[in-house]
């Protein structure tokens, strides 16, 4: 009698496993890739913008901020900038936005905004490739989402999307 | 207006379906044939609603309704027709509304065609199959619902996924895949209700031995198509990754065929019973499985959708349905002891165990594989990934084995064989087998996967030859027929057997082509400037010119194309292409692929510089590649060579249905 009530055992200590196993699974991103900069604060960023201002990121102190590594050649960066100048115009006071340009050149960049439209954040241009080693960029679009302490929460690669942009601002405390 | 009668149209299906499984359930219990009537009519209305809802998306999406969430960012003005109407399983709520049109699909099919037979077990297979259909309603009632509107409407739309619209396959491969899964819900809910109702004997067995076999067939052609178009499109010059997705893919496949071979035995001879019960629950759990990891984000894999609130949908799902399937099984375990006394230990039934064997230890390796890097990261933090050599080394062998027991199993009798009967059988075979390698050997091959593979092929073709030979020539002697006709008469009086044959002969084929193309293929890269030559194999390929251009029938697509000349064995001019797609953050390959009886040339435009127009190529000879389709369509003839309905009236059978009906 007790010997055939053991085969019960059989069900939890099967499903139990797995179960755990894939809910562990559920809450990843398998896509995040880690970034050693995430939680901490952002390194000190500087240059001239393309409007020949010049940029530090001591600046961007108090509020959050994007940090957006893009180039007029990359095909992706076309895709994700009107989400930007959208979230520009909507949240033109509790987010600033910083274009970090990678290996390009200003005429070029100029020709961009001109063609596909001008948000006016500053976009500095980061000739030397300082930055781009600063931040660990692989290649552009990446998106650095900055809380308003200075400390990198998130480090997207590729382009935006909605989802991405609604989930990673929430999280900074800026209703989309 | 569409939009809003296709989110009707789901509510609806999910009230239709949870109704019939209630009036299932109750009609199961109380014998109430009436009510059982208005549960299948309302399992009819869910396929209808379904219907209805996947025409109002293909609707959306090809007058381009922006309105729609999901219109907006699977389609664009530019997307043509074709591309529009398959962005249906584009993403994920589409898809998931997909799915549900063919799982509800299958169910009214199955319940109409055994209205009038089966009529213990039929209320419980509704059960089981309403139950399934409520949970993909559910899931776009919810958190997936593909008909969710956005404000403002955009002017233009995302586009639908790059690789989706990059290949005319991508209107074959998931539906035949899905037709696979979801048909195997099927023999699921038969399994359930010859558990429930006790009646575990081989009646459920005959029943649902066409409806796994159909299921499969689709479930194969939809992973050869995959591969086939993996090869084709993603230009990385191989066809099978071990991507988890295909794992996904592969692991209800395997499980199904050893059901398939294990309700052989189960419905002959009595034994096995566990094993088939317990392979067709976790058969359809593996196909919940597979939509769970390609839509819950748990695994980074070229398939995977957008991470979403689904992920936990499913798990509850996977948790129900594993606990359920193996507390039913565990519940019944007194009654499914074996009938009779297994064979001994050379006898069909134990060529047949072992399949089984090693068809779970396969599935369970790939499954291990699969989920490793998921464990790893659940106890260290740490991403890993299991690769492909890994799977190859632990997953080759057990397939040699396979392919052996495929040559012995059909020629064993039942019960046992005598050392009369193994010599007469196989010393042919073995001779033959042994001479094929070694004229390999003496061709220059020495890779050791390949030689298994051409042994135990040409080891269980002649093996098959032989029998069909033995069987013609007697039947030709009985009746006088001639030889072709005697082999045709021979086959198609019992289709299951020879059926079965050609399947396992197109597996030969596949087995050889992949043991070759994996172990003897070559490969090139070069950078070349216009007039620069390169060479691979006997083949000479020129580089004439670079050439950007917009796409034809979407000028948002942008064309960067090498232009080449090719000569040697074929010869001609060969483009090769990358495509950036606004939807894309990388260029999407579009490789040449020439293909001749014995190897492919396959050429795929790595990168470029379009200031001095060189361009830099990776080149592959993949020798036998054809041969994988080409089995991979020997295989899906002779499942349905077999399933075909046999000529004979069976007079019982249709005197039944007059009177039933």
């Amino acid at each position: 009698m007790r010997r055939s009530n053991l085969r019960w055992l059989a069900v939890p200590l099967l499903v139990l496993p797995l179960a755990w196993l894939l809910f562990t699974g559920l809450g990843r991103d398998p896509r995040e890739i880690p970034s050693p900069l995430v939680g901490k604060p952002l390194p000190a960023i500087s240059g001239t913008a393309l409007d020949g201002s010049a940029f530090s990121s001591s600046q961007l102190a108090g509020k959050p901020a994007l940090i957006n590594v893009w180039a007029s050649w990359c095909a992706p960066c076309v895709t994700e900038h009107p989400l930007l100048l959208d979230v520009a115009r909507q949240h033109a006071d509790e987010l600033q936005l910083i274009g970090v340009l990678y290996q390009d050149t200003a005429d070029n960049a100029r020709a961009f905004q001109s063609r596909y439209g001008d948000g006016g954040w500053p976009d500095v241009d980061d000739a030397s490739g300082q930055i781009a080693v600063a931040l660990g960029v692989t290649g552009p679009p990446e998106t650095f989402f900055v809380d308003a302490l200075g400390v990198v929460r998130y480090r997207h690669v590729g382009p935006l999307t909605m989802e991405v942009l609604d989930e990673r601002l929430t999280a900074l405390g800026i209703e989309p | 207006m569409i939009p809003t009668l296709g989110h009707v149209a789901v509510i609806a299906g999910l009230a239709s379906t949870v109704f019939a499984a209630v009036a299932f359930f109750i009609g199961a219990r109380r014998a109430d044939a009436d009510l059982l009537l208005v549960a299948r009519r309302a399992m009819y209305a869910a396929f209808g609603l379904a219907v209805l809802a996947s025409v109002a998306m293909v609707i959306s999406l090809l007058s381009h309704d922006f309105s729609v969430l999901y219109v907006a960012r699977n389609n664009a003005t530019t997307t043509p027709p074709f591309y529009s109407v398959i962005s249906l399983w584009a993403a994920l709520q589409g898809s998931i509304l997909f799915w549900t049109l063919l799982a509800t699909g299958w169910a009214a099919l199955v319940l109409h065609r055994f209205r009038h037979r089966a009529p213990a077990l039929m209320p419980w297979v509704g059960l089981a199959l309403a139950l399934a259909s409520a949970f993909f309603f559910a899931v776009m009632t919810w958190p997936g619902d593909p008909f969710l509107r956005t404000s403002p409407i955009a002017a233009e739309g995302n586009g639908p996924n790059a690789l989706l619209q990059n290949h005319p396959f991508m209107g074959l491969h998931p539906p035949l895949l899905y037709l696979g899964y979801t048909g195997l819900a099927v023999p699921f809910a038969f399994g359930v209700a010859a558990l429930v109702t006790r009646r575990t004997d081989e009646e459920w067995l005959g029943i649902v031995r066409r409806w796994t076999l159909v299921p499969w067939i689709f479930l194969t052609a939809g992973i050869v198509a995959g591969a086939w178009w993996s090869y084709e499109v993603l230009g990385w010059g191989g066809y099978w990754a071990w991507d988890p997705v295909e794992n996904a893919a592969l692991l209800p496949w395997l499980t199904a065929t050893a059901f398939i071979h294990s309700s052989m035995v189960a419905e002959r001879r009595g034994t096995l019973r566990v094993w088939s019960h317990l392979l067709v629950v976790i058969t359809f759990w593996l196909t919940l499985f597979g939509t769970f990891l390609t839509r819950s984000g748990v695994v980074a894999s070229v398939h995977s959708f957008t991470a979403s609130g689904i992920g936990g949908w499913f798990l509850g799902a996977l948790v129900i349905t594993l606990a359920a399937g193996t507390a039913l099984i565990v519940w019944r375990l007194p009654d499914l002891g074996d009938r009779r006394p297994a064979g001994q230990p050379v006898s069909r039934e134990s060529a047949f165990l072992f399949n089984n064997v090693l068809f779970l230890a396969i599935s369970l390796t790939v499954l291990v594989g699969t989920l490793y890097p998921l464990a790893v990261e659940a106890v260290s933090d740490q991403k890993v990934s299991v690769g492909a050599p890994w799977f190859n080394r632990v997953g080759a062998p057990a397939f040699v084995a396979l392919l052996f027991l495929m040559g012995i199993g059909p020629a064993l009798p039942w019960g046992g064989a005598s050392w009369a009967t193994l010599r007469r059988r196989f010393a042919l075979p073995v001779v033959l087998a042994l001479l094929a390698v070694g004229l390999a050997v003496l061709l220059g091959l020495r890779e050791m996967a390949p030689l298994a593979a051409i042994g135990f092929a040409v080891f269980v073709l002649v093996v098959m030859a032989d029998e069909v030979a033995r069987g013609a020539a007697a039947r030709g002697r009985a009746r006088g027929e001639p030889g072709a006709k005697a082999t045709w008469r021979l086959m198609t009086h019992n289709r299951r057997r020879y059926g079965g044959y050609l399947v396992h002969a197109g597996i030969c084929i596949m087995a050889v082509a992949i043991a070759i193309s994996a172990t003897l293929g070559t490969d090139v890269t070069a950078t070349l400037s216009p007039g620069e030559e390169m060479r691979i194999g006997a083949y000479r390929l020129r580089h004439e010119r670079l050439v950007v251009e917009p796409l034809s029938d979407d000028a948002r697509v942008r064309e960067t194309r090498a232009e080449l000349t090719l000569s040697g064995p074929q010869s001609g001019a060969v483009t090769t292409a990358l495509r950036d797609y606004p939807s894309s953050t990388t260029p999407i390959a579009t490789p040449s692929v020439r293909s001749s009886l014995g190897e492919d040339l396959y050429v795929t435009l790595l990168a470029y510089d379009p200031d001095d127009e060189s361009a830099t190529l990776h080149v592959f000879v993949n020798p036998m590649v054809g041969w994988i389709w080409l089995g991979g369509a020997i295989v899906a003839a002779g499942a349905i060579f077999a399933v075909w309905p046999e000529r004979r009236r069976r007079l019982p059978a249709s005197a039944a249905a007059t009177s039933a009906g």
